[in-house]
């Protein structure tokens, strides 16, 4: 197992995809930074009663939002690029035991992806919150202390859609189709299950992946397409699910299946 | 050493391959003969543990090649040069390769040299031609200094010299007392490159045999015609020759070569108008074997 961590871990940092990829996440993040900026501007132009109406949460959201993106298609191409060369063989003739490989992928990949998730929603936290300084944003008068344990657990997100990507390309082999998937399950979904006739609107946008980190901080779903009856341990339940399902489907079909 | 056994795989409806059996014995280069779609590519797979067998079995070194914790270091394999990360630099594609075997680094580098590309090691594959491509697949498989090597089509798309660099490599190996694989669809490729051949028509053994072993079933003997060929036959056949009529009122003579032939004409004055070495080439006698593969059975050498 060491040896087939060590060789993925060689492969995701071999190849220019990755750097892309993690490259695109943190200028996503810095220009959410950016934006903090402007809302500080635009705090400063408010009169007194409407400053209460000036959220940052949704901004401070936003990054963990695209690295969700970012990486779910690192862990779709970590997959696809091999089925798309051929080289799906190669691995499978250094590394025969099909789960093994499996296993290995995506624990490099997970890993990644939640040192990135964690990386961009703790720093986009931290960041936001030393831009706008000691203006009283309504939603931000908590301590750093109190409201960081959200944030890591909004980074948590990260690395669920990077397996779902990971598994996606195992069972769709094809980038393309595997991407699609990731970006219905990413944004596409929520918003269909947000339109939805009630109370189904709030019970299918509750198991959404994205609305899962709020729900496992029991913080409430205002302000967004996603729904929060889950207890926080229900919703972490449904966290792991979304990694685990997939990835057993993935192995399944990875080990009948031909190459 | 590769035993194959009764191997069968089907896709679907179709059956790649039937009820395939042959062994391939260290020391020697053997070539997988057959023409495109005989179930070449879908054997050494299903040997390699990528595809599964509908039954029968394909061993390496007597078990299974999926229950070989370090597989790399029994068995070197080349599927197919092209199925490489165009972005990834040639150190780290072997690289990372060696690594989930257990293999140094410096192994790397040793196999970049042996094959000529420590040159372009830090070069991306995408730039590379298709015979650079050939050199770093046989890198790969060279990794492990495994006993057994698989190699599908080794030698296509390669120019004169590559061609014969791996003519000489493969050599080396079998002379090294490794096991060595190639399947082709060049018999003239073959000829010059293997010992032993193991011929395959759509998905069934053809003949598994020598090299020279081919040659001689097929030797045609020597066209003879001649205006008395009654007299003819009797001479040749007192001199131990076998004659058997040919078309167009020739003859057709085995066990004699044509010093012999021209000598015992002389001697009973017998006159010769033609007298012509006629054997097959392997590629005609692969040809023959291949045509309506079909319609073969196995021919026991």
């Amino acid at each position: 197992m060491t040896d087939a961590l060590a060789a993925e871990w060689w492969k995701l940092r071999s190849v220019r995809s990755t750097y892309w990829v993690l490259s695109v996440t943190a200028l996503f993040t810095g220009f959410v930074l950016l934006l903090a900026f402007q809302m500080a501007h635009v705090w400063d132009g408010l009169a007194a009663d409407r400053r209460d109406e000036l959220l940052l949460r949704p901004l401070q959201e936003l990054a963990g939002w695209g690295a969700s993106l970012c990486l779910g298609i690192l862990g779709v191409l970590s997959v696809t690029s091999e089925y798309r060369t051929g080289m799906i063989r190669t691995s499978l003739t250094a590394l025969p035991g099909r789960r093994t490989l499996l296993l290995a992928k995506s624990t490099v990949i997970g890993a990644v992806a939640l040192a990135a998730g964690e990386a961009v929603t703790i720093g986009s936290f931290l960041g936001t919150r030393l831009i706008v300084g000691d203006r009283p944003f309504p939603d931000q008068r908590a301590s750093i202390a109190h409201d960081l344990p959200g944030f890591v657990l909004a980074g948590t997100v990260v690395p669920v859609f990077a397996l779902l990507g990971l598994a996606f390309g195992v069972l769709l082999r094809s980038t393309a189709g595997s991407i699609v998937s990731v970006v219905f399950a990413w944004h596409v979904l929520p918003l269909l299950a947000c339109h939805l006739p009630g109370p189904w609107n709030a019970r299918i946008g509750s198991v959404m992946p994205g609305a899962l980190p709020r729900e496992m901080a029991g913080l409430s779903a205002e302000n967004s397409v996603y729904g929060d009856l889950l207890s926080p341990g229900a919703a972490a339940a449904v966290l792991v699910a979304y990694v685990l399902v997939p990835l057993g489907f993935a192995a399944f079909l990875l080990t009948r299946r031909d190459v | 050493m590769i035993e194959v056994r009764e191997l069968t795989k089907r896709h679907g409806g179709t059956t790649a391959v039937d009820h395939l059996s042959f062994v391939v014995r260290p020391g020697t280069v053997t070539g997988f003969l057959g023409p495109n779609g005989a179930g070449k590519t879908t054997t050494m797979r299903v040997l390699l543990g990528l595809g599964g067998a509908t039954s029968g079995e394909a061993l390496v070194n007597g078990g299974r090649y999926t229950e070989l914790r370090r597989p790399m270091r029994e068995v070197g394999a080349l599927l197919d040069a092209s199925a490489v990360h165009g972005g990834r630099r040639a150190f780290d594609h072997l690289g990372w390769l060696a690594r989930s075997n257990g293999i140094g680094t410096r192994r790397v580098t040793q196999v970049l040299e042996q094959v000529g590309l420590a040159g372009v090691a830090r070069k991306r594959i995408g730039g590379f031609s298709l015979g650079m491509r050939q050199r770093l697949g046989i890198a790969a498989a060279l990794l492990g200094d495994p006993g057994v090597l698989v190699f599908d089509e080794p030698v296509n798309g390669l120019d004169p010299d590559g061609v014969r660099w791996i003519r000489e490599l493969m050599r080396s190996l079998a002379a090294g007392g490794r096991t060595v694989l190639i399947s082709s669809h060049l018999m003239s490729e073959m000829e010059l490159t293997a010992d032993r051949l193991v011929i395959i028509g759509r998905g069934r053994l053809i003949a598994d045999t020598s090299v020279r072993e081919l040659a001689d079933r097929f030797r045609r003997g020597v066209l003879v015609r001649s205006p008395r060929p009654a007299d003819l036959t009797a001479v040749l056949a007192a001199a131990g020759g076998g004659v058997e009529s040919a078309p167009g009122g020739a003859l057709s003579v085995t066990g004699l070569d044509v010093t012999a032939i021209g000598d015992a004409a002389a001697a009973h004055g017998i006159p010769l108008h033609e007298v012509t070495p006629h054997s097959a080439s392997l590629e005609e006698a692969y040809m023959e074997l291949t045509a309506g593969s079909a319609e073969f059975g196995a021919v026991t050498p």
